[in-house]
């Protein structure tokens, strides 16, 4: 082709312009509490559903999507259509059109590394390896069919894992910017993925920016670019906020929501996410080891009291530890216990109490309202003749700590996937943390645990979780729902943003015209 | 003279030994990094693995001498957060923590001083009341609300500032305000009493006796006297210039050795940790000594006292 000055502008600086004068889309500045706990921006190693959850969509992808203007459930996402090849495998097909954030073409090779080398290779730092296997605990080997279609080999009958391949931590990166970065650290801070936004720069603990990705498979992102900073104190991002130099403030406690909303332009969003608060039970403590005291102390909580004093009616008492979006398996008509306190008082007669003291662990406000939450539930528990004593405490390993009698504490629990075995398993099951921390354990819920996870027939399973239900939430009590979770957030009320009924911050389907 | 040096100094290095097994020793017993990075939701293997890989599996006292011989090669560990080491984060965070520190310092001075020395030449006067209202004002009321106080009324109120962050010189002046007020406040208090105690002097009254000018009397007997308590407060705020934001970076969200110092201890990421610590002990004890030596310069007894003389 001869080169000509014509076809040289009309090739390169002209379309440029154009680009330029017609990208007038909108940046947003969103104000966080924590970007990142682990100042990394990988998934495996940060692990955090609240804090990274934010934004991890927005530069990685998981091969089946969530859909998260809906109820969370699984939608096609870089993977167009999946299907059951057999009780252990699942066949995925890929989009031809997915690009990653260097250019290149998504194929199979993408995700049979992300699902391999990425995840299980032994010069990761110890600890990803390990985490990657509870994210897939049986997984046997990817099978590449051809450039777009990859099969995910089980060795065990698994019905969880189209649930699994749309979970976090299951993301999938480029094999060749990941090879050529050289070592996970690199990569940890600046991932290649397929996500309607890119890195642009990351400082821990301070920002974290990302620009467009233009050739998004989902279209065209509607917002140029989307700067995270990092504000810890509350009034600092409230204030900012007000200020008009954050479009969005986040982690907003309920007690707030009413003098944002007193400021003309500003709106405060929030709804249910799939993260419930719970208080879990040492059953090697004295007192608690009699079950009946454990259920007293269940029907001693008025649970709806807390949620309309301390999140004004916006939270609520779930059916268990269980979610809506576990669709079948939902055990309908199954409720926390009920607050009753003269039953609350006839179990710890029937117990034959003599008040013993029971540890309270909490700590300083790690969950919203926790403090206040811990507070009324020692005096719920006193009200029936318990003798409570609060601790709170720093951190994990001093809740946790075995030095010292424990009996109840504090915990979260979120549903990472649309099945049981995502939370009441996970969670609590022979490998959950529960019981790897040796706080409690039960012989016919490990077995029904290992049958949920590997059963095939859905009527069975259904049966299995609502008997694991019966087991940990009144037979031998494990925890107490205290209410759901629901996060809040607050935003200019110009802009035509619908906040999902999760975590994640979708800066592209939920972002209006 | 170098005797007092030599002791001096082994009496610093002693107290950042102290300071820095202390917070070794501290940090370790009261929470797991593993537990705490990686949360307890963690698979009990990855947690094995990650205390085997940082060592945090052997003895405290093997982990305390492994520091120590780093330390003695230069080494002040590597960060479990960030896998970098210790000593470059805390390094890329100095320069934004100065831009802070030292304006506030100037601040503090410039302001505080004068308004002491006035304050004490015009004692019991309307001048005298406004300015240790002002100082007691600001050293009572915690850098947490007066930052806050300050945001409201210049960030939201008037719109004139931003609230936070690093964006440009004018995101320095609310946390330079709000870190300079209050130590202004105590060196106008300090200077003010150093001055009314120097100025009740014998010598005073004699140097006005034999007829020296007020302002000479003042400038060449009543400063210099008065100057030791301020040197001495002046050298514990020159000591915290490293760490001494702590509140106020969190506040403004700026990105210093005051929030790195925060997450890291809530991360437990113990060589940053003890990184910054070791710095702060540094500048603390030397900032110290040197004030130990100006004492000998401002008052000449001292220097005497200090060689065995009466």
């Amino acid at each position: 082709m001869k080169l000509t000055r014509r076809t040289l502008l009309a090739t390169t600086l002209l379309p440029r312009v154009a680009i330029a004068q017609a990208d007038q889309r909108p940046s947003v500045t969103v104000a966080v509490q924590k970007i990142a706990n682990t100042g990394v921006l990988e998934p495996l190693r940060e692990q955090s559903s609240n804090v990274s959850e934010r934004w991890v969509a927005s530069i990685l992808e998981t091969p089946i999507a969530r859909n998260q203007q809906g109820k969370l459930e699984r939608v096609p996402g870089i993977a167009s259509a999946w299907r059951r090849i057999s009780p252990t495998t699942v066949e995925l097909s890929l989009r031809p059109d997915v690009r990653f954030h260097n250019g290149d073409v998504l194929t199979a090779e993408d995700v049979a590394f992300s699902y391999g080398a990425h995840m299980f290779a032994a010069n990761l730092p110890a600890d990803i390896p390990q985490i990657a296997k509870r994210h897939f605990p049986a997984l046997e080997r990817v099978e590449i069919v051809d450039a777009r279609t990859v099969r995910i080999v089980n060795k065990t009958p698994d019905l969880t894992l189209e649930g699994r391949l749309s979970a976090g931590g299951r993301e999938i990166v480029s094999q060749r910017s990941w090879m050529e970065r050289g070592d996970w650290a690199a990569n940890a801070k600046s991932p290649c993925g397929t996500g309607p936004y890119r890195l642009n720069r990351f400082k821990p603990d301070s920002e974290l920016v990302l620009d467009s990705h233009d050739m998004y498979w989902g279209g065209r992102p509607k917002l140029k670019s989307v700067r995270f900073v990092e504000v810890p104190e509350v009034a600092s991002r409230i204030a900012g906020l007000r200020a008009g130099e954050f479009d969005f403030a986040c982690d907003i406690p309920p007690d707030q929501i009413g003098e944002i909303e007193r400021v003309p332009g500003l709106k405060v969003q929030g709804g249910l996410v799939t993260n419930h608060r719970i208080v879990v039970f040492d059953k090697n403590h004295p007192v608690l080891a009699n079950p009946k005291i454990r259920l007293a102390m269940a029907h001693a909580v008025d649970c709806q009291a807390i949620v309309d004093s301390l999140w004004a009616g916006r939270a609520r008492v779930p059916a268990g530890l269980q979610f809506d979006f576990y669709g079948d398996m939902l055990v309908k008509g199954w409720t926390v216990p009920a607050y009753d306190p003269a039953l609350a008082r006839a179990l710890l007669r029937e117990a034959n109490y003599q008040g013993g003291e029971i540890i309270y662990r909490a700590r300083n406000n790690y969950y919203t309202a926790e403090t206040a939450t811990a507070q009324i539930l020692v005096e719920f528990w006193r009200a029936v003749g318990l003798n409570i004593r609060l601790e709170v405490k720093e951190n994990w390993p001093q809740v946790l700590d075995k030095a010292g009698p424990r009996g109840v504490r504090d915990w979260s629990n979120s549903a990472v996937f649309d099945d049981p075995v995502s939370s009441l398993v996970n969670q609590h099951g022979p490998n959950g943390a529960q019981q790897t921390n040796g706080e409690w354990s039960n012989a016919e819920m490990n077995t029904l645990s290992v049958e949920l996870e590997s059963g095939t027939d859905p009527a069975r399973r259904q049966e299995v979780f609502a008997r694991m239900l019966q087991i940990c939430e009144r037979e031998d009590p494990a925890y107490i729902v205290l209410h759901q979770n629901a996060v809040f957030t607050g935003h200019k009320a110009s802009l035509p943003w619908t906040q999902p009924p999760s975590f994640f911050m979708d800066f592209h389907g939920a972002w209006g015209a | 003279m170098l005797r007092y040096l030599a002791l001096r100094l082994a009496r610093a290095a002693f107290t950042i030994v102290l300071v820095v097994t202390f917070a070794f020793v501290v940090l370790r017993l009261s929470g797991d990094p593993a537990l705490i990075i990686m949360s307890p939701e963690a698979p009990e293997e990855a947690i094995q693995a990650f205390r085997h890989a940082w060592g945090l599996d052997q003895p405290i006292w093997i982990q305390y001498l492994d520091y120590f011989g780093a330390i003695a090669q230069g080494n002040l560990g590597v960060s479990f957060r960030d896998g970098r080491p210790a000593l470059q984060l805390v390094a890329e965070r100095i320069p934004a923590t100065l831009l802070l520190t030292i304006p506030a310092l100037m601040l503090k001075i410039c302001v505080g001083i004068p308004a002491g020395i006035h304050a004490a030449l015009h004692r019991n006067s309307l001048t005298d009341r406004l300015v240790m209202a002002a100082a007691v004002a600001g050293f009572t009321v915690p850098s947490f609300v007066l930052g806050l106080l300050l945001v409201l009324l210049f960030a939201v109120q008037l719109g004139w500032l931003p609230s936070g962050g690093q964006e440009s010189w004018r995101s320095m002046i609310l946390p330079v305000i709000t870190l300079g007020f209050g130590g202004a406040g105590v060196l106008a208090r300090f200077t003010r009493s150093a001055m009314l105690e120097v100025l009740g002097q014998p010598y005073i009254r004699t140097a006005l006796a034999k007829g020296v000018p007020w302002q000479r009397v003042v400038r060449g007997h009543a400063l210099p006297n008065a100057a030791i308590p301020t040197v001495t407060i002046i050298g514990f705020m020159v000591g915290s210039l490293i760490a001494g934001a702590v509140v106020v970076e969190s506040v403004f969200s700026w990105p210093g050795v005051g929030r790195l110092l925060v997450v890291s201890v809530s991360n437990r990421d113990l060589a940053v940790v003890q990184c910054i610590l070791l710095l702060v002990a540094s500048t603390m004890v030397i900032s110290n000594l040197i004030v130990d030596l100006l004492y000998g310069v401002l008052d000449p007894r001292l220097r005497a006292g200090a060689s065995g003389g009466h």
